[in-house]
Parts: structure tokens; sequence; C-alpha cells
């Protein structure tokens, strides 16, 4: 699975400290989602979709693989 | 977040140090001192109680972290628990073929290597998902 986290980051100016102080876990959870080491729940996704004020589809995307 | 993390972590750390203390001082005075049978068991189930603080305040915080940081602790806690498994299985078979020495390879002897097998467990674990 792939993600825009970082390019909807760009768009607010967030940090990763900042985003992960909005849906309320850690700078670590953040960057292991963003590099993709993780997968989140569907609530993390949805969350994290919702602080960027676009869709789950947007900021997350199957790949071909998946 | 990192607030809460915080106030359990010195939870757990508080009360890890408590039972090491309780713990050592308990081993200490069964090993040293010549004491009546009866003081002898309640000494050595009195670390019981500090550990049960512990071991209460660690799963509590546990609960209170985010789903990565759980991920981290469940993986060191597989990694702790396959390696404990491989040191006593090691042990149990090597007693047989050598006499271990009671005095390196008793029971509280094995006590600490549970923990370091946690922390390597914490170690890879961290690196995999950082």
């Amino acid at each position: 699975m792939k993600n825009t986290i970082k390019v909807e980051r760009a768009k607010k100016n967030w940090t990763q400290e900042d985003l992960a102080g909005k849906i309320g876990v850690s700078r670590q959870s953040i960057n292991s989602i963003e590099t993709g080491k993780f997968i989140p729940s569907t609530i993390l996704s949805l969350k994290m979709a919702k602080v960027f004020g676009t869709t789950v589809e947007t900021v997350f995307q199957l790949e071909k693989n998946d | 977040m990192e607030k809460i993390n915080k106030v359990s972590g010195n939870q757990i750390l508080f009360y890890a140090i408590l039972w090491a203390v309780t713990f050592i001082s308990c081993l200490v005075a069964v090993k040293e001192f010549q004491l009546p049978k009866t003081l002898g068991i309640v000494l050595s189930f009195l670390p019981t109680i500090t550990f049960v603080f512990f071991m209460y305040h660690f799963i509590k915080g546990i609960g209170a972290m985010d789903e990565v940081q759980r991920r981290i602790q469940l993986e060191a806690a597989a990694w702790g628990f396959t390696l404990g498994i491989l040191l006593l299985m090691t042990l149990g078979l090597l007693d047989h073929v050598v006499t271990l020495k009671k005095a390196d390879w008793g029971y509280t002897h094995l006590i600490p290597y549970f923990f370091v097998f946690y922390l390597i467990g914490i170690i890879i674990t961290k690196r995999k998902y950082d």
C-alpha cells in the first residue's frame, strides 16, 4: 500500500509531530505509516483523512501486488 | 498523547525499580542470613506483591499506547518469550550432560536474561518500524 501523507502534510505545512498531535499518536507512528513500514487501522486512516480534509482513498492507495 | 505515555512510562519505571529493589533485598536476605523457615518463605513471596504492581502498570501502559507502539511491544514480547524458551530448553538439555552450577544457573540467575531478551526485542522492533 502506498500513501500521500507527506504530500498532504506539505500542503498544510505540518511536521510529523504536528500531524501526530492532531490525531493522538506518536511521531514514530506517523513516520512508520508514512514510510510504509506499518499499515494503519481503519480508524487511524479515517482520522488522518479527516484532519487532512480529504478522503481515505486520496491518502492511501492499494498497489498492484496488494 | 506523548504526555500520557510519559506519565505511564514513569510509573512503569518506578514500579520496576521498586520490584527490583524488593527482589534483590529479599534475595540477599534469604541467601546471606540464617533466617527462620517461615520468615524465609514470607520473604520469598514478598517480591510478588511489588511485581504485581509493576505488571499491572506495564500492561495498563501498553493499553494506553498507540497502535504502532503496541505492535512494537507485541513483537518485543514475542522475541523475549521465544528467546527465553530457547535458553531454558538449552539449559534443560545441558543439565543432563554437564553439571550446571546452581550458583551460576539457578532460577534467580535466569531472571535478568528475560529482561535482556525483551530489550533485544524492543531494539530490533523499534528499528523495524522507525
